[in-house]
């Protein structure tokens, strides 16, 4: 697997968590952004790429190359990165 | 204090107003029968203003969910402790119990945030976060 993972987070969401977690236990690396944790104006570009590839304000966004996987969903990140 | 506002007190959890049972007395333990936080009741102004006990404490946010919890006949799943830890990381943060799953933090996005408030449960049979859910068996 040689796409670059970009993760959106929040620090305090339990989903975001999960997903980071799954992802480290299988060895994955990857780039997180908490985006609670930004300032302001970077917050706004952040959530401005967010709703343009989603949609909607939901957490945790993981980016693997093309695909787009909004939640923590297992299933989908194995399907994805062939595990 | 007469007419409707005497029965009724003023949470500032939810923003609201609600009607407890029975009379009140300066200094009485009240849950909010909308968002289930327990208020010590304090007369102000002519009239009834809840004060949050154990304010901003773990003990508040954990006993507020257990009540909301009751009082709509929810229940939970095994993720309740992670999501109270994300409450608790908001209020670290952010200096209060917003709802975890979300970026915002607005009293509307008090736990139980007003869609949960509002019946967000009974329609998606859970909330936002998935703390409170309408049957605790589903996932």
């Amino acid at each position: 697997m040689t796409n670059e993972i970009k993760i959106f987070a929040l620090s305090t969401c339990p989903y975001c968590k999960k997903t980071k977690r799954f992802l480290s236990e299988k060895g994955i690396d990857y780039e997180a952004v908490d985006v609670d944790l930004l300032t302001s104006s970077e917050q706004d570009d952040v959530l401005e790429e967010i709703e343009k590839l989603t949609g909607k304000r939901s957490f945790p966004v993981v980016i693997i190359g093309d695909e787009v996987i909004v939640g923590h969903n297992e299933d989908k990140l194995r399907q994805v990165l062939g595990l | 204090m007469t007419g409707q506002d005497e029965r009724r007190v003023f949470c500032p959890v939810c923003s609201a107003r609600f009607a407890p049972e029975g009379d009140l007395t300066e200094g009485d333990q009240v849950r909010c029968s909308i968002c289930g936080q327990m208020l010590i009741v304090r007369a102000c102004d002519n009239q009834w203003l809840g004060e949050r006990r154990s304010m901003l404490s773990d003990d508040e946010i954990r006993d507020r969910v257990d009540g909301f919890a009751m009082i709509r006949g929810y229940g939970f799943n095994e993720m309740k402790e992670e999501i109270i830890d994300g409450l608790i990381g908001k209020r670290d943060a952010f200096g209060d119990f917003y709802c975890p799953c979300r970026l915002e933090q607005t009293p509307e996005y008090q736990c139980p945030c007003r869609p949960t408030r509002g019946g967000d449960v009974e329609r998606d049979g859970r909330c936002h976060c998935g703390l409170f859910w309408k049957d605790s068996r589903e996932r």
